[in-house]
């Protein structure tokens, strides 16, 4: 269960802990009762201030993933999903794909490259 | 020649010798502190500048024996010891510059690693001080059965600096070996709970677990090793004794830093010898001043893993790390002083 991040991306680090953590969330390699390591202990590792981790801990947590308890740090929790998504956030799905696409291609990414890896990913998701 | 100058000279070569073989126990893709790709150990231009380091470190190690031989100047081969080693230091990391490599910018973290705990628990790292403290209540109460004058220092022929039974001088003595009991306990809670850990997974990390036991294991023993002087001194001051408790001291330190040794800073030659990819220590390299010193007001760390040599250092760029110091050494120092 390995959270990798890149010091070098525009993203903050913050938000690609919180990424990340998400994508290990959905895929159900953590379940509801894993413990996530302390806020201190995460930050410490990964040499970034305590503030950023606690910060992408209570996005998780305002998202419904975490609960977190001042003695048994972070914990994932059993999450309602939402039967129906609502068109707001289809829109803003299809303009991140779109966003995204366009940037790797502007740093060189060939676009039958990028079709392959969105067909992977729609494959694994149909699959899961 | 006299024991004790034969003893100087030995411990100067065998600091030679350290210093000889410390830039190998280094992860491999750092080099005299400076980021560089692995494979440049190997080059032409890696063992020159080896070459060069070692050969400035033996000159001073010969010069410095022959201050202490020919004329006598221990203080002086010292001083001189210590430049030569941070010059040759130094220079080299200067040199190496010139070689660095960037630094990955990834990081990585298995947010299932276990979580690390002081071995046996806290109990059994402040043991020691209330062991020291169990004593000073016990002198408290037999204050006549204290000899007139107690040793605080020792030379090879036994002590060799008395002071007078006092309760400052006596629960003085006891209150520095306490603090330097909680000193040692603290860099071992330090090292559990304020370190990095940088191996994510397989041997690497391993590895690592192992050589972070060890270093915890030997600064507690350290702690245990400090109650026997108070023992010693204050009802039984026998030179044998005395003698044999630094023997012991000594056997188990050295037991403790070749096992250090063998495994490489942060057990990096596990990893080496399980065929994975080094790391490096995921400092960046501009933190580090002469290669010795790590200031990264941005890094939540107190203590990091040397560049150059096995074990720990402060990161003197967190505030928190300055605050440990001075509450720390500071009663030590007073300690000394009030003992003299």
């Amino acid at each position: 269960m390995i959270l990798r991040i890149d010091l070098k991306s525009p993203v903050p680090v913050y938000r690609q802990i919180v990424d990340a953590i998400r994508i290990l969330l959905v895929s159900g390699e953590l379940n509801p009762g894993d413990s996530l390591p302390p806020v201190r202990r995460l930050a410490l590792d990964l040499g970034v201030h305590f503030n950023t981790v606690a910060e992408a801990y209570r996005t998780l947590e305002e998202e419904g993933w975490l609960e977190i308890g001042r003695r048994s740090g972070a914990r994932v929790v059993s999450r309602a999903v939402p039967n129906r998504c609502d068109p707001e956030t289809g829109e803003a799905f299809q303009r991140r794909l779109r966003e995204m696409a366009a940037e790797v291609e502007a740093h060189g990414f060939p676009r039958n490259r990028i079709a392959r890896e969105l067909r992977r990913l729609a494959d694994n998701l149909e699959r899961s | 020649m006299p024991t004790q100058t034969m003893l100087f000279v030995l411990l100067l070569m065998l600091m030679g010798g350290l210093y000889h073989i410390i830039p190998g126990l280094t992860r491999p893709d750092l080099f005299f502190a400076v980021t560089v790709a692995p494979a440049f150990r190997g080059s032409s231009d890696a063992q020159r500048m080896l070459g060069r380091y070692r050969a400035m470190v033996w000159m001073t190690t010969l010069v410095a024996s022959w201050l202490e031989l020919a004329a006598g100047l221990a203080v002086a081969a010292v001083l001189l010891a210590a430049l030569g080693y941070l010059g040759a230091l130094v220079s080299t990391n200067r040199a190496a510059r010139a070689y660095a490599a960037a630094p990955s910018s990834i990081l990585e973290v298995d947010l299932a690693m276990p979580q690390e705990s002081l071995p046996g628990g806290l109990v059994v790292a402040v043991l020691p001080v209330l062991f020291l403290g169990g004593l000073g209540l016990w002198v408290g109460f037999h204050w006549d059965r204290l000899p007139q004058r107690f040793p605080v220092h020792w030379g090879i022929h036994g002590a060799n600096r008395w002071v007078t039974t006092t309760p400052t001088t006596v629960f003085g003595f006891l209150a520095m070996l306490a603090f330097m009991c909680l000193l040692v306990a603290g860099l071992a809670w330090g090292i559990v709970h304020r370190t990095r850990r940088i191996s994510t997974a397989g041997a690497g990390a391993a590895g690592e677990r192992h050589f972070r036991r060890l270093m915890v294991q030997l600064l507690i023993v350290s702690g245990y090793f400090l109650v026997f002087p108070a023992w010693f001194t204050l009802f039984h001051p026998a030179t044998a004794a005395m003698n044999a408790w630094g023997l012991a001291l000594a056997a188990v330190i050295l037991a403790f830093t070749v096992n250090l040794m063998r495994g490489g800073q942060g057990g990096s030659r596990v990893t080496v010898a399980a065929g994975a990819a080094p790391v490096g220590d995921r400092t960046p390299d501009a933190c580090w001043k002469w290669g010795l010193f790590y200031v990264n007001p941005e890094d939540p760390s107190i203590l990091i893993e040397k560049r150059f040599g096995v074990g720990y250092t402060f990161n003197f760029g967190n505030r928190w790390t300055w605050v440990v110091l001075a509450t720390l050494l500071l009663p030590v120092a007073a300690g000394l002083i009030l003992l003299r």
